[in-house]
Formats: structure tokens, sequence, C-alpha cells
């Protein structure tokens, strides 16, 4: 059976449409976020949020026309993996918007959000279809943990550089608009280890339904470099959250520990697409 | 007495008359602040000697400036100089002339909205003129001197205010080095309410820092200080804890925040002090706003990790910043300035008494109308003229009053205006709008 079949063809007319309108709303948030943050006067500050959470709406629209369609999460190649990262860099962003009610940070999140989404429309053509895997129960948890612990660690990542700018600012005197723009240091310490603390519990969730999922079917996942490049990547970011509640480690040095770990993640994605056989290889 | 105007719109007179930073010394204007009981005394003057029905009178420390609604005098700023003289004393001419500045309608209400909005501060969008402007019509309110146009006119300048504060910025970032120091130690530390503050030194600086700091929510505070006695009574206002000079290494790792501020001569805060404080800290920031000239706090405490140092340079430089923003956002608030004015001038044209009277009358002839045409049929042909006549009868009847006590004399007065603004109000009356308005909505 192949995954065509095992899908619903309704939703099938939704999805070029989608494909098209998701960047233009991306587009369209990052241009609100930009205002917003240039002029803290502006207007579009107040519809900007709006325009991202519109943006999300139909990403998650989309994305589920795609299941759907196909039968399995959309995580069949490398520009499937793009979409899902950026909904999730999207969400984790919205949900400590939220959470803090800061908005100029925005405009530093969303250009990627967008440039994933813009690369994954381009370029992803056709939908591409697998084979349904054994044991979805434990094969789809696995990756959808792991897409939304890549999107918390993007934006812990993008939090740490926010502050290691800010912190240098405040260090040498040069107090800029970026500095008049940007929320306090301690809130940018803080949002880069809440996503990476968040990133964590979803990565180790990955982790272990992967782990789970390979007994079941009998794949020998400690063979696959991917796994051991992950695990030492979780470490870091995981030794970096730990240092930051238990040791007290504040300022640079934990956001230097946490941007360790995600490129160490970083890399394991990358070494694993195109260096190395590994079963985690998008095709 | 004066005659009722009829279809121009009372005239509302009005005057201001005043002096400033700008056309007046510091000591002059000190000197001319006035109390509560000489306010009294220019209102009662300007009501009984200059004919004013309404007048209004703001004293600040930075303005002395009178306001007069239907003055029958013909040269408010002599009137104004000399009752000046009178009350305090004080002659209000300067080697360059006179220190008063005069406007006439509408520029005395172009200029109330613009002192009201901050933009005839010394300091730019500072934003306690605003309840000085609010408090000047709560006195003269209470003294008796303001009417409807006064009231109308401060309402207006105070909504102008609201705008200029929500919509602009005229009003953002800090404009004085105390005030930025507090701004700096929020985009450090974040949520200063469970922050520690040490105060080095207990002068008027430190306790202009410490009022702001409090104001941001701070609670806990340390001082310490060469003089005991100063200290103290400093600690007593905030509260704060005292310490002695020599305790500043020990204290120091409790503290989030060190504010030196003392006249010593040699650094208080060395480089090994901080260093050791920061290992008992864990280090957690610890932020230094040296505000002291000379230095309090050694510059090499900036090099270490977590530890921010900033000086009167640093903070200069953000309250140059603010200011700069500040004059871009004047072209905004301007705008704003002009709309209120050109409601308040609006609602000033409306208060004619012709139209607003045949308007009223109107009113009531087609409810009158109408209601007769619905109900004509229950009544035979040859009762017809008699019913015209009847309803007719009562209108007339009925706005006969209210018709003689809007055209009376005085209506001029703040009795007069304040009775058209009611009529037009309960009838919603609109002299712009034509009967053809009505009937299309």
């Amino acid at each position: 059976m192949t995954g065509e079949e095992a899908g619903s063809p309704h939703m099938q007319p939704l999805i070029p449409l989608l494909t098209t309108v998701l960047p233009v709303l991306y587009a369209l948030s990052v241009a609100a976020y930009a205002r917003a943050y240039a002029d803290e006067a502006s207007m579009s500050g107040r519809w900007g949020p709006g325009m991202l959470r519109s943006a999300l709406l139909v990403h998650l629209v989309y994305l589920s026309a795609r299941g759907v369609t196909e039968g399995h999460l959309p995580l069949a190649s490398v520009y499937d993996f793009l979409s899902a990262t950026a909904l999730s860099i999207a969400a984790v962003y919205v949900y400590l918007e939220l959470r803090q009610g800061i908005r100029t940070t925005g405009i530093f999140v969303l250009p990627i959000v967008f440039l994933m989404q813009v690369i994954s429309s381009a370029y992803g053509g056709e939908p591409a279809t697998r084979q349904p895997p054994l044991f979805p129960f434990w094969f789809e948890i696995h990756t959808l943990a792991a897409v939304l612990g890549y999107g918390a660690f993007f934006v812990s990542a993008i939090y740490g550089v926010l502050f290691l700018l800010m912190y240098r600012e405040i260090k040498s005197n040069r107090l800029s608009f970026f500095f008049r723009r940007m929320p306090p240091l301690e809130t940018l310490g803080r949002m880069n280890v809440s996503a990476a603390s968040a990133g964590l519990v979803l990565m180790a969730l990955a982790i272990l339904m992967g782990i789970g999922w390979g007994r079941l079917a009998g794949v020998d996942l400690a063979k696959d470099p991917k796994t051991w490049l992950t695990i030492g990547a979780w470490l870091v970011l995981g030794f970096a959250v730990l240092a930051y509640h238990r040791l007290g480690w504040r300022g640079p040095r934990a956001v230097y520990a946490s941007l360790a770990g995600f490129t160490t993640l970083l890399a394991s994605r990358v070494v694993t697409d195109l260096f190395v056989r590994s079963f985690h290889t998008f095709r | 007495m004066t005659p009722v105007a009829e279809t121009e719109a009372p005239g509302f007179d009005l005057f201001c008359v005043g002096l400033n930073h700008e056309t007046s010394p510091l000591e002059i204007r000190d000197a001319l602040v006035l109390n509560d009981e000489e306010v009294g005394r220019a209102i009662q003057a300007l009501r009984e000697r200059a004919g004013a029905s309404e007048a209004l009178v703001i004293s600040t420390c930075n303005r002395t400036e009178v306001y007069a609604r239907g003055s029958s005098i013909e040269d408010p700023p002599a009137f104004v100089a000399g009752l000046l003289r009178e009350i305090k004393g004080m002659d209000l001419t300067g080697p360059r002339g006179s220190y008063l500045y005069a406007y006439r309608e509408p520029d005395s209400v172009r200029h109330l909205f613009r002192v009201a909005c901050g933009l005839d501060s010394q300091v730019l969008g500072e934003p306690q003129i605003t309840g000085q402007v609010k408090d000047s019509l709560s006195l003269a309110a209470k003294l008796g001197g303001t009417g409807p146009v006064i009231e109308r006119l401060l309402d207006a300048a105070l909504r102008s205010a609201k705008r200029a504060r929500t919509e602009t910025g005229i009003g953002r970032g800090p404009i004085s080095s105390a005030y930025a120091a507090v701004g700096l130690a929020g985009k450090v530390l974040g949520s200063l309410a469970d922050k520690r503050v040490l105060l080095l030194g207990a002068g008027e600086m430190a306790t202009l820092a410490a009022r702001h700091f409090q104001e941001a929510g701070v609670t806990q505070f340390m001082v310490a200080n060469r003089g005991r006695e100063r200290g103290e009574a400093l600690a007593a206002a905030i509260p704060a804890r005292v310490v002695s000079l020599e305790a500043i290494p020990v204290v120091l790792p409790g503290a989030d925040i060190v504010i030196g501020a003392t006249s010593s001569q040699q650094l208080l805060v060395h480089e090994p002090a901080v260093r050791s404080a920061m290992k008992i800290r864990r280090n957690r920031p610890l932020l230094f706003l040296d505000l002291a000239v000379p230095r309090d706090v050694d510059p090499l405490v900036a090099k270490l990790p977590n530890v921010f140092l900033h000086d009167l340079d640093a903070l200069g430089v953000l309250v140059g910043q603010s200011l700069a923003q500040r004059r871009a956002e004047v072209p905004k608030v301007e705008s704003i300035i002009e709309d209120e004015l050109a409601r308040f001038l609006k609602w000033h044209g409306s208060l004619a008494v012709k139209p607003t009277v045949t308007k009223f009358r109107s009113y009531f002839e087609r409810v009158a109308r109408e209601e007769l045409e619905r109900h004509r049929a229950r009544f035979r042909p040859e009762d017809q003229e008699a019913l015209d006549a009847l309803v007719h009868g009562i209108v007339q009847k009925l706005l006969h009053r209210p018709t003689t006590r809007l055209t009376r004399p005085d209506g001029e007065g703040a009795k007069g205006i304040a009775r058209i603004d009611a009529v037009r109000d309960l009838f919603g009356i609109d002299p712009e709008d034509t009967d053809a308005d009505r009937d299309a909505r």
C-alpha cells in the first residue's frame, strides 16, 4: 500500500494554494514586526501578532491537509522538515511572546521562519510519500517531538545571540537603538533558558520514543551516528540548563553553553544529511 | 449690559498672559510662584476688576500664567503685570523689556494645549505639567473662577495631553541622569521589585536616585555615608539600613545595584572587593551606577563578567537620545493639538444662540407634526383645524419659557452658555445639522 492510497484526496486541491499563501503570510508578519521594532508608536505593532497567529493557523491547516492527503505526518523530505521546523519556531515564539508580553524580538525570529517556509514552498515540489512506518504511534510521536524540540532550540539560540549582543552593548556603554528596543538582559537570558528547557523535554521525549520504536521495529539505532550526536547535544544543552538553575550560571557563560549544545544539534543534522549513512537521512 | 449674540457664537474673549523659562530668569519664576491664597486673590481681581466671567491661574516653578474669559480690559498684559506686582510686589520688567507674553484666542487655547502636552516645558514632554494644569483647574473651580468655557477648554487640554502620551513618544525615555539610571537598571536586571540598592552617599543626588528607584518598585535600600547623621536622615525617609563606608565590601555581595553619589575624592569601591563579592553572589549580575564626580567606583570592575559599570557620561548619552527622540515627536503632538483645537472651536461655534433656538423649536414642532399626522385619521374632518391649532398652541406654550431663557441678554455669561450647551446635549442639536440630515437618519 502506498502513502497516497493510505490518505484521503479530498483536501489535495487546497495544498498548492496554501503552499503559496504561507510564505506571503509570514512575509507580512515579518514586515509588521519590523515596523513595530523600528517605530514603537507604530500601529503595526498591534496587528503583527494577529498576522503571525493567522499564519500559524494556516500553517497548521496546511500540514494537516498534507497529513490527511498523504496518510502520515508530512515529514518525508528535508523541505517538509524545514516547513515543520518553521511552524515549530513560530509556535514557540508566539508562546514566549504571550508569556513575556514582548514583541520587539519577533523581528529576529520570524525572518528565519519565513526563509525556511520560502525554501520549503519553492523547492518542496510534489509532496514526497513514504511507506507507513511500523508502530506508527511511537514513530509519529518521536518525529513530532523532535521537530518541536528543534523549534524550541532554534528560538533558544536566537535569544542567546540577542543576549550576547545586548550584553556587549551594555558592558561597552554603547547604548544604541538596539539596546532601547530590546527587553531587559535578564529577560533575554530567561527566554534563552526557558526555550532550551522546553527543547530538552521535547528532545528527551523524541529520543525515548525513537529508542522505543527502534526496539519494537527491530532497528538497531545504536549504530546510527545521529542517535549519539543528538544524545551528545542533549547532554550539552542539559548541562547549560542545569548550570543556570543549580550552579547559578548567569550571563555569557550560560548562554555560550546553550549555544554550544545547539551548534552540536545543528551539526548532527547536517552531518546526518550530508556526510554519513544514517537511518535519519532525508532522501 | 452686553447684547446677546444672535447668529454668532458668543466670543470667548480669552486671553492668556504669563511668563515661563524662555522669557524670564529662574529667580523671577521662583519668586513669582503663587500659593492658593494668592491665586484666589488673582482670580477675584480678574472677575471683579477686569470683568472676567471665568479665570484660571497656572502657577508652577517654571511658569505663572493667567487665563481670563470675557474681560472688558483693553490691555491684558498691563493689567496682569499690575496684578502680579500688587500680589508679589515684583516688577516684571527685565533688561530686555517685559517678561510677560500674551496670547489672544485662539492662540491662547493653542498655547494652553501646548503647555498641557509638555511642549512648552523646560524639559520637553515632562509629565508633571499635566497634573499641575489639572490641579490649577480644581483650585480655580473651588475658588469659583471657572465656568463652562474654561472647564471645556481644560477638558480638551487634558485630552490633548493624554493623546500625546499614548499616541506619540513625547513622554518616552529618561530625561534626567537619575531617571536614566533607573531605566538602565531595568534594562539589565528586569523587574526591580526584588532588588537591593546600596546607596553610596546621602546627598541630593543619592536622595533623588533613591526616590526614582522607590517609584520603580525597589523596597530594599542600604545607605553608606561618611556622616552617620545625614545617612540616617535619608534612611528614615526611604527607609533603609545605614552602614559605614568601611562596611561596603561586607554588604556588597547582598546588593544588586550600587549607586555612587558621594563627593569623596577617593575611590570607595575597589576591584578586589567586587571580585570577591561576585564569588559570593555566584556571579549574579551586579550593576554600578556611578553618578559621582570624581568617581566612587574603580573603573576596573567593568572588566569582571556580569558586572556592569555606568557613569554620568553613559547616562548622559541615554538622556540625550531620549531628548532627540522627543524632539522628533513634536510634529505629531502639534497635529493632535490642532485637531483638539478644531474640536474645541467647533464646540464653541455651536454655542450660537439663534441657530440653537431655531433647531430646538423646529425639533418640537416636527415631533408634534409627526404625531399629529399619525393620529389625524382618528378625528373628524371638521375637527382638523381645531386639532392643528390645539397642538400648535401646546407646543408654543411649552417652548415659550425655554426660548425666553435661552435668548436672555445674559446669554454670553457662564449660565447662558451652560443652558445652550445643555439644550444641545439634551435634544441632540447640532447647529450644522439640517432637517434633511435628521430626516435621513
